[in-house]
């Protein structure tokens, strides 16, 4: 009988856990970061650790599950600089030498500890299959795999608070399991239009000790583009969308 | 043909560089405090779009000369006047970008205005770079007529499919270039399927007396045309140029992710009907007609700890093999000769006209190797950048190596120092160079 009620008592904590279906919880997760095809301005910040910055601020461009484009609005030395993802292929174009050039997602545009993966990401269901999930007190865990070699990141070990469905911490892990930067999640903030989001992404990494990197999300709105924005041709006229 | 700064300005050089490496220390220390102070903010101001833009930079770019007084190319160019062992270029460059927006159309100019002190002159040249009109009625289709760099080609050092552009220097392959007054079309359609993309681009070239004139033959109007695919992951291009101010031509290129840190390019020119001129060593020129071909292979590699190796493999068509090259350098020696011991300039002129011409090209040979090593990052320090880049001529085995360092930690600054040997035997291509050496620094600030 005790064995009864233990097994009961062990099933009935498990049962939400295996309820969850951690692929469409993460599209939610996504959903609730951004609108499938939208426009955002957002800010990067390096901070080195004697406390000098360098900032950048850019806007983007995504449409569907692979198009995203990026252009530089500031600083001068980085203006006009414009990256384009579609699905696993990746374009810099830098204004002086006028034509873009194939890049790949490890490479980093800025400097610092971001990299072209962040500054062009699609949606994490497209790119990540969940493994596993934990049912923590306030949070989900999910142990998210990446679908193909071409991702930046192997492995994620994601944190989701459970009301507002949003990340709250992001480990990003090698194959061989290397923590290569955490994502803390902070400040949610209406931009309008449903979307109800985290506007500050803080960023560490024990590869770059007492460097940190700050993203701040001005404005993001729903919005259409044509096919055409997402080519080659039209990277050099990326300022023309705004 | 005079030197301003005398040749005490040697013993300055590097001191100097040293000082704005103090100066730049200095500076950025100051603005630390200024920085703690500030929160973090983005305010819509920082996004808000103008209808009009002006930047551009300015740069110092000093340059020190090794000179190598034995090489051919010393004799040609100070045949008659006598330099120490060093001599030095001092540059001012300031590049002026300026854009007007309104509905779909854009005005744009960029202008290039470089000061030179050197041992020859001093000069203040202002070149407009750029200067065009565009209309965009749609997203896929833009109309532009001015003067416009096309910039084609995937190759990072050379380019031999770049029909409608001027030279690249390999050396500095990503400086801004003057461009051609042209008229073009940009057509682009996106499709779902292994075809993603698909552009057209035709461009027409006026050549007549003040409208490109340096492009080719006077008195035509050439056509030219791109036609682009992104087709299972491969960029492709497929271009031709027509119209009789340079003789027909046709090329291809291609560019492809072999994996997510291995990129592949390449590029494929036939120039139909090339006229060579080619010198012997006694300085009788004959002209060689032929079909040339050019190519290019290369890659771009980037390794786990952020070092990036670009490696392009460059076979010129139009340039001279290892005996015509050397039958130039030897020809010049007794142009050389000749002057020194009779005072007759005849056949040094003729020497002087054959490299300023197709022996003067910034890579006149057959076959070249280029690698760059560059390593972002080293020790987890940002910003700095050590990279070393080999430029070496196959045949003769002569090069250039070229070890430097860049720093773009100061918001808006960039610097850059580098020097390396110009190495090469007798009758090599690097060695008959007129350097030995040469080291230069580069400070710009972007606005």
């Amino acid at each position: 009988m005790k064995r009864m009620v233990i097994f009961l008592l062990a099933l009935f904590i498990a049962i939400p856990v295996f309820a969850i279906d951690g692929t469409q919880l993460l599209k939610e997760i996504d959903r609730n970061l951004n609108p499938e095809s939208y426009e955002l301005y957002r800010k990067l910040i390096n901070i080195e650790p004697d406390g000098r910055k360098k900032e950048y601020v850019l806007f983007t461009a995504k449409k569907g599950k692979d198009k995203v484009a990026a252009l530089f609005l500031s600083p001068a030395s980085d203006k006009g600089r414009s990256t384009l993802r579609l699905g696993d292929n990746m374009w810099l174009y830098i204004p002086n030498v006028g034509k873009p050039v194939r890049i790949t997602s490890l490479q980093s545009v800025v400097g610092g500890i971001f990299n072209n993966a962040d500054i062009m990401q699609l949606d994490y269901s497209d790119e990540y299959t969940v493994e596993k999930i934990e049912d923590l007190k306030n949070q989900y865990l999910l142990h998210l795999k990446a679908k193909t070699k071409t991702v930046a990141y192997d492995r994620l070990k994601f944190w989701a608070d459970k009301k507002t469905k949003t990340p709250v911490k992001i480990e990003c892990r090698t194959e061989a399991d290397m923590l290569i930067k955490t994502l803390y999640f902070k400040e949610i903030k209406d931009f309008g239009g449903g979307i109800i989001r985290p506007s500050i992404i803080e960023t560490d990494s024990p590869l770059y000790k007492g460097y940190k990197s700050i993203i701040i999300i001005a404005g993001i709105k729903k919005r259409e583009f044509k096919d055409e924005v997402f080519t080659l041709t039209f990277m050099p006229k990326m300022e023309s969308l705004r | 043909m005079f030197n301003v700064l005398g040749s005490s300005s040697k013993s300055i050089f590097l001191p100097f560089i040293f000082s704005l490496f103090i100066f730049t220390i200095h500076h950025s220390l100051f603005t630390i405090h200024l920085l703690f102070a500030e929160e973090y903010k983005f305010e819509a101001s920082e996004f808000e779009k103008k209808p009009y833009r002006i930047g551009g930079y300015i740069e110092f770019y000093p340059v020190l000369f090794g000179l190598d007084k034995n090489s051919s190319l010393y004799k040609l160019n100070f045949y008659n006047r006598s330099e120490g062992s060093t001599t030095e270029q001092y540059n001012a460059n300031l590049q002026l970008e300026g854009s007007l927006e309104k509905g779909i159309l854009r005005a744009y100019v960029k202008t290039f205005t470089n000061y030179t002190n050197s041992y020859q002159t001093e000069t203040t040249k202002i070149t407009v770079f750029e200067g065009k009109i565009s209309i965009k009625p749609t997203d896929s289709f833009i109309a532009e007529a001015g003067k416009k760099t096309l910039n084609w080609g995937k190759g990072y050092a050379w380019n031999p499919v770049a029909f409608l552009d001027r030279t690249k220097d390999p050396n500095d392959p990503e400086l801004s270039r003057e461009g051609f007054i042209v008229g073009s079309l940009d057509f682009t359609k996106s499709l779902s399927g292994p075809l993603k993309t698909f552009s057209f681009t035709p461009v027409l070239i006026p050549v007549y007396s003040g409208v490109n004139d340096d492009f080719g033959e006077l008195d035509h109007l050439n056509f030219a045309s791109k036609f682009y695919f992104l087709l299972y992951d491969t960029d492709i291009d497929l271009m031709f140029l027509t119209g009789g101010s340079k003789t027909t031509r046709y090329g291809m290129d291609f560019s492809r992710n072999l994996a997510s840190n291995l990129e592949i390019h390449g590029e494929f020119s036939w120039i139909n009907d090339f006229k060579k001129t080619i010198t012997d060593s006694s300085g009788n020129t004959s002209q060689d007609r032929y079909n040339a071909i050019n190519y290019l292979i290369g890659l771009r590699y980037l390794t786990e700890k952020d070092t990036t190796f670009i490696l392009e493999y460059y076979h010129n068509g139009t340039g001279y093999n290892h005996k015509e090259m050397s039958d130039f350098f030897t020809f010049i020696d007794r142009a050389y000769e000749m002057y020194t011991s009779e005072g007759n300039r005849t056949m040094l002129n003729k020497a002087i006209n054959l490299a300023s011409n197709a022996y003067g090209r910034i890579n006149p040979a057959k076959n070249y190797l280029y690698l760059r090593i560059s390593q972002k990052d080293p020790f987890d320090i940002l910003y700095w950048t050590p990279a070393v880049t080999l430029i070496t001529n196959i045949d003769d085995k002569s090069f250039s190596l070229m070890p430097e360092i860049s720093y773009t930690g100061i918001t808006n600054f960039e610097f850059r120092l580098r020097g390396g040997p110009i190495v090469g035997t007798r009758s090599s291509e690097y060695g008959e160079k007129q350097n030995d050496y040469r080291i230069d620094f580069r400070m710009r600030y972007y606005f």
